[in-house]
């Protein structure tokens, strides 16, 4: 396989998973393209104009992407944090449009100062890796590593909260959980994960401008959530996966792909309205493996 | 007497021009049963979202053991040892029983973050003491051959019972049991009864109960209050309540 392509894939299920965090906890948020945004500006603007990084090098160095990274993930988090505790007390659509309104505004924001590059952007972001092999593997295992925490999160005790928030937030506030403070830990990781997302995606794509935070980002996204499911995950992640390399896959017939490609999207909900992974669907999958214990949390 | 565990002084939830609760005052004892009575629309649910902190109350005030909890958010006050049934289910359909009654357990299974980013030995004993005193909970109530399946597919009444093993996980000192009866068979209704009394025993608890089923009351509760129209009618021993005036007018009218 393409290894640029596989490189897209994995941004795209990094990105299926910013917007799951959220959706976990029944909280439907399109801002993840908006901290995308944020991680990819912040990683342009500092590779681009800050010479003590190392941007003249041939190769420039990780420990500063790295550095990037964190200050990406240190920004993006206050900064849902600070929006996260107001647009959270909406609820459903309402915290969708929310969040929408605010990837326009940044988008808006990045589009008109002169910082960024107007409309045409950030060029000739310097380049840690030499090929697009290179950016898979540091990818993937970015990939690992929020896969794991999220893993961990979700066999523990803020996972189990998010969970019952899911199905009944009242409930939930009932039970003695303070349902605020759980939904507000989900968008904030939800934001560093889009954050860091979007460095990694600057330094690949070279280039950086207004256009890759927007409205359409939001909703492709969310495509990745609701194809692969919500309740796991390993959803977002196959959906974001799935869904990044469709196009490309389909490239060969032509115009047909948007239609082919469209219908993937309508057809996945009505014939998996839980996903492609639900964790009854993994544990059914586990029974029919004989080797050892599967992923699923419920011991038979 | 004792300090009363809860008091409710001058309460009221007005939406609008209407009148829910008005002015209702009582105070429940520690170890007691205490039963609300009262026809349908009477606010005897509202009532019980004012003192569970789901409904900012318009007026009045919730003490709890002396001190004044009116308008704290309600999983500050569940922490506080007030737990609460519904009585239109709210079961967290898409986890297993047994997270449902680990859910309840939030309060106090919070983990150190090292063992349980690492999934480690500790975390798992500790994993695993959490589970067994839910599954305890499922036992007493007779609901442990469904731990692992959804709380969805229960049948009714088990879904009742498993609503009262979560609000006993959240380790209460006062249980509020929204219409626990409601929808269960004859037989149920019994057994619920004596599940109500030794709960109260085996937990050290008092229990606040709405119910419709009159006999029921009678038999179960220590004291009674009845509520017509959001206001409190009548206040006492169910004896009392039987011969109040008041109470058979707001349920049979008046003759004239």
């Amino acid at each position: 396989m393409d290894a640029g392509l596989l490189q897209q894939m994995l941004l795209g299920a990094l990105l299926g998973l910013s917007v799951y965090l959220p959706l976990r906890c029944g909280q439907l948020s399109l801002a993840s393209p908006g901290f995308y945004a944020i991680g990819g500006t912040i990683a342009a603007l500092l590779s681009t104009r800050l010479p003590a990084l190392g941007g003249a090098s041939a190769t420039y160095p990780i420990s500063s992407v790295l550095l990037e990274m964190g200050l990406a993930a240190a920004l993006t988090g206050a900064i849902a944090a600070a929006i996260g505790s107001v647009v959270l007390r909406l609820r459903g659509i309402y915290l969708a449009i929310a969040t929408i309104a605010l990837v326009e505004i940044l988008r808006v924001i990045t589009l008109n100062l002169a910082i960024t590059g107007g409309a045409l952007g950030i060029f000739g972001i310097p380049q840690p890796f030499n090929g697009p092999e290179g950016y898979a593997f540091f990818t993937a295992a970015l990939l690992a590593l929020v896969c794991w925490l999220c893993d961990r999160l979700e066999r523990t005790r803020p996972g189990l909260a998010m969970a019952a928030i899911r199905d009944d937030e009242l409930a939930a506030a009932s039970q003695g959980i303070d349902t605020a403070q759980i939904k507000l830990l989900a968008f904030v990781l939800s934001a560093v994960v889009a954050g860091i997302t979007g460095v990694v995606a600057a330094h690949f794509l070279n280039s950086w401008n207004a256009k890759l935070g927007n409205f359409d980002a939001s909703i492709t996204t969310l495509a990745f959530v609701v194809l692969g499911g919500s309740r796991t995950w390993l959803g977002p992640v196959l959906g974001g996966l799935l869904l990044t390399a469709l196009p490309e896959v389909l490239r060969p017939v032509g115009d047909l792909r948007l239609i082919v490609f469209g219908l993937v999207i309508l057809l996945g909900p009505l014939l998996f309205p839980q996903g492609l992974i639900s964790p009854e669907r993994l544990q059914s999958l586990g029974r029919l493996w004989p080797g050892p214990k599967r992923l699923g949390r419920q011991a038979p | 007497m004792t300090a009363p565990l809860l008091a409710l002084d001058g309460l009221s939830c007005r939406f609008g021009g209407l009148v829910a609760v008005g002015q209702v005052s009582f105070a429940v004892q520690p170890g007691e049963i205490f039963g609300l009575l009262g026809p349908n629309g009477a606010g005897k649910t509202t009532l019980f979202n004012l003192i569970s902190g789901i409904t900012p109350p318009s007026g009045g005030s919730v003490h709890w053991r002396g001190s004044t909890i009116t308008g704290l958010p309600s999983h500050r006050i569940a922490r506080l040892g007030i737990a609460r049934t519904f009585q239109n289910l709210r079961l967290f359909g898409s986890l297993s029983c047994l997270e449902n009654v680990l859910v309840g357990l939030h309060k106090r299974s919070r983990q150190p973050l090292i063992p349980a980013l690492l999934g480690n030995g500790l975390f798992r004993r500790r994993q695993a003491q959490l589970e067994e005193e839910a599954l305890a909970l499922l036992r007493l109530l007779d609901l442990e051959p469904w731990a692992k399946q959804r709380a969805a597919s229960l049948a009714y009444g088990d879904r009742r019972r498993l609503e009262i093993a979560r609000a006993l996980a959240t380790g209460p000192e006062l249980l509020l049991l929204d219409e626990p009866a409601a929808g269960l068979n004859p037989r149920e209704k019994q057994e619920l009864s004596a599940l109500i009394r030794s709960i109260r025993e085996q937990f050290n608890l008092s229990v606040l109960i709405i119910e419709h089923h009159v006999p029921l009351m009678m038999e179960l509760c220590d004291r009674l209050a009845v509520l017509n129209f959001g206001e409190r009618i009548a206040l006492g021993t169910p004896e009392q309540v039987r011969r109040d005036p008041a109470v058979i007018e707001a349920y049979l009218g008046t003759s004239r």
